[in-house]
């Protein structure tokens, strides 16, 4: 009986213990994580024209880090700083040469923020204001105008915003 | 407060029939045996050691559980958890409050057997169990594997999806598996080990019930959980029938 007892005892801290070594849950890659802003150049002319702009550089106002280029020559992938409500980039053409050319935007949106699940908790979307962006040094831009594409960024898999030259 | 007095209606039918029944089976036994048969009708009530210590050493943990049964049959219990609890989690990069109150109600199968004048017990039981509950999303991190600007890792305190989500609920059921051992005339430690299965919960807006009061984690691939208790209980022989 004696033997019973003291066994008795050592059950909970065998619990405790166990407890505190459950596993951790993992985020698998194949999640969609918060999505970058898709930018497509547009023809002025012609709106339905995808028009890549000659010698284009960008650069993030604030972050020294180059803004990674992926995909095409005629779109780009912003990304979107959670904590605020803007955004600011200078768009180059014709770099290093006598045409170039900056222009400064800024692109306007809202932000609200789904649950995925317990491992990977939450994602940020994206909702453009009516003005998506403004050229914030105006005068001699080689920006002409802006259009929504889809208003709604909650994935990568469309353009939501065409930039006319 | 409907559930509540639900379940109490469920408890009044379990205790008003049992002595009926339990009188039934002792008498059936008794008819064609001479020896003295003497089967207490006891009820045994205590309270959850380990949720108790949890709650003074730890800063993100508060509440208790009781426990009881009620001895129906020689080795037969009806058995009842209720239990009521705070705590705070992080779990990844989510942090939220979730409190709230649950019962557990169901049977206890005693499969030792004592020797004479021994009293313990190893069972093996079922339990429906429900709760009551609410979270409050106190901070996450947002989900970003290319993080560009320099604070996108800070978590939202405020704002967003943050704040309490009201009014949950869950259904499981559980089985358990107990051992109470007598070390004083009727008082007993006993440790239970339980496998949970959830039935159905109500699942809060933009978020997910990561935490279930008394039932314990949820996890995401599947409907198991697992629990257990350290209990401390007294009993109260209240009814022995002696038959000769």
């Amino acid at each position: 009986m004696k033997n019973i007892r003291l066994f008795f005892l050592f059950i909970p801290l065998t619990c405790i213990t166990h407890l505190k070594c459950e596993r951790d849950d993992i985020c698998i890659e194949s999640v969609i994580e918060s999505p970058d802003l898709i930018l497509l150049f547009l023809d002025t002319k012609d709106v339905s024209v995808r028009k890549s702009p000659l010698n284009f550089s960008i650069r993030a106002i604030g972050n020294d880090v180059p803004v990674l280029r992926r995909g095409s020559n005629d779109s780009l992938l912003l990304p979107l700083k959670i904590q605020e409500k803007n955004v600011q980039f200078e768009f180059i053409i014709n770099k290093g040469s006598e045409e170039e050319n900056i222009d400064t935007i800024q692109i306007n949106y809202q932000r609200f923020d789904t649950f995925i699940n317990a491992a990977c908790g939450f994602r940020s979307n994206f909702i453009l204001e009516n003005e998506p962006a403004i050229i914030l040094n105006p005068g001699d831009n080689w920006i002409n105008g802006f259009k929504i594409l889809k208003d709604t960024i909650s994935n990568e898999e469309t353009a939501h915003l065409g930039i006319l030259h | 407060m409907k559930k509540l007095h639900i379940w109490v209606f469920y408890i009044s039918i379990f205790f008003g029939t049992m002595p009926l029944s339990g009188q039934n089976e002792v008498n059936s036994v008794a008819k064609d045996s001479l020896e003295i048969i003497k089967t207490p009708l006891s009820f045994r009530l205590g309270i959850d050691l380990y949720r108790i210590t949890l709650s003074q050493i730890s800063d993100d943990f508060s509440g208790y559980e009781a426990v009881g049964d009620v001895r129906i049959g020689k080795d037969l219990f009806v058995a009842m958890e209720i239990g009521s609890l705070e705590t705070k989690k992080q779990v990844e990069q989510v942090n939220f409050t979730s409190s709230g109150n649950y019962l557990k109600l169901g049977f206890d199968y005693n499969m030792f057997e004592n020797m004479e004048g021994m009293n313990n017990h190893i069972t093996l039981g079922l339990r429906l169990a429900s709760s009551k509950h609410k979270h409050y999303l106190n901070s996450y991190t947002i989900l970003d594997r290319t993080r560009f600007w320099p604070s996108s890792d800070l978590p939202i305190n405020n704002g967003y999806a943050t704040g309490e989500r009201l009014n949950l609920s869950a259904f499981w059921f559980e089985v358990v598996v107990s051992f109470k051992v007598q070390i004083l005339k009727n008082v007993y430690t006993g440790v239970s080990l339980r496998l949970n299965r959830l039935l159905n919960d109500k699942l809060p807006e933009n978020f997910d019930n990561i935490y279930i009061p008394g039932f314990n984690k949820k996890t995401e691939d599947n409907v198991f959980g697992g629990g257990f208790n350290y209990t401390l209980t007294y009993n109260i022989p209240f009814l022995t029938k002696k038959n000769n």
